[in-house]
């Protein structure tokens, strides 16, 4: 807990003890840490006052634990568990991809057997069914694949079981969805900008719990960062 | 080896530990506390759904404690996927929702009033539900003081036999209203009070240890999401943490330990000499007291009994009556969800657990004539898994004819997420004795001993046709709620759900029972067994304000009459 943390924390208190709570954003604002969007490999930026704050796009990003096919292979996956559409973010969009290479990496370490088998046997089963793997088949087909996961019918799966890969593939492509973007997905709060969450959000007022509307009083908000909230499609 | 000396020592530091380490520390009692897992502070809570709601912080992790479960005797064990209770000092109420409840007075006497109402025949041949040995009017006076020391929020629809609208007007008579306002309503339980009220039922805001204004040095609730499965980031929730623990501290007489994982009560003869606990390094120590009280989940309250075992007590300590680990009982949570197409309701905004209810068809409170069961189920709208987030979201089944992933579900997730609210009914299951905790021979922990195992099978005729009736009318409510979609989640394959109760029962005779209403053992009188693990029945009402005026309860007794005559109280 930095002092900065217990500063806000501290003020929030004392704003909320009182009955007060604050009317602006001022708490939002001091929650939030100052969001990170360091250009990777490039310069740093000459001038002060014009540094570079554009975004690689890291929708296929990896490196902490898959090799380039694996990783194909599970943003393919991902991208058909949740797919985008026309102001719909959806897997890739996220950085769904890059959340289950860092997870694999770090909290979910004793996964990556699991992982490992479960793809080499889906590549097993995708060439003996299709004669192709699975990120050469086209969407309809890659549907068809993973809906004989789901129910058990892909054959080649011993451990994993299919399901079990399935069910484990979809959680975690969940979880990078809506995570904060803190553990590397959610980009840019994508999956949180498909539901309509608000994020970390310190406060609701009895305003905000009367409405029968989205809530767009604050920018959303995560661990990290904040982003200015869309004007919502009702 | 360490040895030290103490008064009391109390093995847990959750809801009973927090609470009895307080009251025994104002009498005047030296008290040690364990604690297995860390003690944290408010500073430490973050908005995190993935760390506190997917991944259990703040729960005991499977794998280095591990309890297994199994539907019968005839099949094998394996290892439960996640925990649920608590794993710091104040235990579950650190994460807990804080929905905080006095039991009905009908819930005291499950048994008896049963019989009385329907005969003996309504309750099944193999349930060993039985009565209290206590009564409601025995413990207000301690679910009162607790209301007011840790600060709840609520209506009161029963006040001194005087029936409140806008209360719950089933409650039993308490005598004063509850310190804290009723907390703010959001859209879901503004469309559950509308549709209860329509089909003629009693919907009222239900009590939280969550404090609704300003209260005793701490802040009032900011209806932030992040509430059930996480500790609150500014001590607004009454947990034990935040309540009794700092006033056990201003005692001067806490000792508290934690990362101290306790595996033994040492006995000599009949008599408890202390307890015997793993430190945070593997170090083997030893404490000795002259009184031993045990307030763990109740998968250690048994467990720590059986480890115990001597060659007075063979089968485990304080265990003559052969009780010990029976008739344990858990809430199954049937859920029915509602989806709107004409509004948003925003359910992530605020306390996150069961925020509106009716208690009409818990406990007694409607004729079960004909119905095929006993007892009933507390209704309540709120979130899914009691938890508003969108992982939350994305773990509950879709309707029917809705796939789980897709572009089908992508469209249903960003439609409904903030159209949705869910419906929980909290059903009160008997108690059975083949229902139990036992050692696992196949499966231990990190300190090598055997894990806790569960047998355990909800699915008995009683407890499928009450959950039945319970959808049904979950089903209606939605319906008159205005949902477009209505549809039932689908039932767990048997394990227990939420809230365990039972395994060291209190009773009035030591023959079936393992502990008096005081929770001190029937075979050692300086042992004391405190938690939900006593209850004879379970209600359908959360229970941890039970299981803190149970705490208040016994430590009143032992700082009053066991403190000058150490012996049996009864």
């Amino acid at each position: 807990m930095s002092k900065h943390d217990e500063g806000r924390r501290a003020f929030l208190v004392g704003a909320v003890g009182a009955g007060a709570v604050a009317s602006t954003n001022l708490v939002q604002t001091a929650y939030a840490k100052t969001p990170v969007r360091a250009p990777v490999h490039q310069p740093p930026p000459k001038t002060a006052e014009a540094p570079d704050t554009s975004v690689i796009d890291n929708g296929d990003a990896h490196g902490a634990f898959f090799n380039d096919d694996n990783a194909a292979t599970v943003a393919a996956l991902a991208e058909r568990l949740m797919p985008s559409a026309p102001g719909k973010p959806g897997a890739h969009d996220a950085g769904v991809l890059n959340y289950i290479d860092l997870a694999l990496a770090g909290a979910y370490a004793d996964q990556q057997d699991f992982y490992r088998r479960g793809l080499a046997q889906l590549d097993a089963y995708c060439r003996k069914a299709h004669n192709q793997p699975f990120v050469k088949l086209g969407p309809a087909q890659q549907d068809e694949v993973i809906g004989a996961m789901e129910q058990g019918k892909a054959s080649e799966f011993t451990y994993p079981t299919a399901p079990a890969f399935f069910n484990t593939l979809r959680t975690h492509t969940m979880e990078g969805m809506f995570a904060d973007p803190v553990y590397g997905g959610n980009k840019d709060f994508a999956g949180w900008r498909l539901v309509g969450f608000p994020g970390t959000q310190l406060y609701y007022t009895s305003a905000d719990m009367a409405s029968k509307q989205a809530f767009t009083r604050a920018p959303i908000i995560g661990l990290q960062s904040q982003a200015k909230a869309p004007t919502r499609k009702v | 080896m360490a040895i030290e000396k103490t008064d009391v020592v109390i093995v847990g530091m959750g809801a009973v530990g927090g609470v009895m380490a307080a009251e025994l520390g104002k009498a005047g009692l030296k008290v040690i506390g364990l604690e297995r897992g860390p003690r944290l502070k408010t500073a430490d809570f973050t908005l995190d759904e993935l760390r506190y709601f997917q991944r259990k912080d703040l729960r005991p992790s499977p794998k280095t404690q591990p309890v297994t479960w199994r539907p019968n005797a005839n099949t094998p064990s394996f290892r439960l996927p996640q925990m649920d209770y608590g794993n710091q000092a104040g235990g579950g109420t650190v994460h807990y929702g804080a929905v905080s409840w006095r039991l009905h007075e009908d819930d005291f006497r499950a048994r008896s009033h049963t019989i009385e109402r329907y005969g003996i025949s309504a309750i099944p041949e193999d349930s060993s539900v039985a009565d209290w040995p206590l009564s409601y009017a025995e413990l207000e006076p301690f679910y009162d003081r607790i209301e007011y020391d840790i600060g709840v929020s609520g209506k009161a629809g029963n006040l001194q036999g005087r029936k409140i609208d806008g209360g719950n007007v089933f409650e039993a008579p308490r005598q004063r209203e509850y310190p804290l306002p009723a907390l703010t309503k959001d859209q879901p339980s503004v469309l559950f009070e509308g549709a209860a009220q329509k089909l003629g039922y009693h919907p009222f805001s239900t009590p939280h240890a969550i404090l609704s204004q300003a209260y005793k040095g701490r802040p009032a609730c900011t209806y932030c999401t992040y509430c059930q499965a996480f500790g609150c980031y500014i001590g607004a929730k009454s947990s034990i943490l935040v309540s009794k623990l700092p006033e056990a501290d201003a005692t001067g007489n806490l000792t508290l330990k934690t990362g101290a994982m306790c595996y033994r009560i040492n006995t000599k003869g009949k008599r408890a000499t202390g307890v015997s606990y793993y430190g945070p390094d593997g170090s083997d120590n030893t404490i000795e007291a002259d009184i031993v009280i045990v307030g763990t989940f109740i998968y250690d309250n048994t467990r720590l009994l059986l480890l115990s075992k001597t060659d007075e007590f063979p089968s485990g300590l304080a265990n003559s009556s052969g009780q010990v680990g029976k008739h344990i009982m858990a809430h199954m949570m049937p859920n029915v969800f509602v989806g709107f197409d004409d509004r948003h309701v925003n359910t992530y905004m605020g306390p996150s657990a069961q925020k509106y209810t009716i208690d009409d068809f818990n406990a007694d409170n409607f004729d079960h004539g004909g119905m095929g069961f006993m007892r009933g189920a507390q209704i309540s709208v709120g979130t899914p898994n009691l938890e508003g987030g969108p992982i939350s979201f994305s773990t509950i089944a879709p309707p029917p004819g809705t796939p789980r992933w897709g572009t089908a579900y992508h469209e249903f997730l960003g439609k409904y997420f903030t159209r949705h609210a869910a419906m929980v009914g909290q059903t009160e299951n008997l108690a059975y004795p083949d229902q139990t905790i036992d050692l696992d021979p196949n499966t231990r922990d990190a300190w090598g001993l055997p894990a806790p195992r569960l047998t355990y099978d909800w699915r008995r005729p009683n407890e499928t046709a009450r959950v039945e009736f319970m959808m049904q009318k979950m089903e209606g409510i939605g319906r008159a709620m205005g949902g477009n979609v209505v549809w039932r989640g689908p039932l767990s394959p048997g394990m227990p759900g939420a809230h365990h109760e039972g395994g060291t029962r209190m009773g009035n005779d030591p023959n079936t029972s393992v502990v008096n209403k005081y929770g001190q053992t029937w075979d050692i009188h300086n042992l004391f067994v405190v938690g939900s693990s006593t209850f004879p029945s379970m209600s359908g009402f959360n229970p941890t304000l039970t299981i803190e005026a149970l705490a208040m309860f016994s430590a009143d007794a032992i700082a009053s009459k066991y403190k000058k005559s150490p012996g049996p109280l009864l």
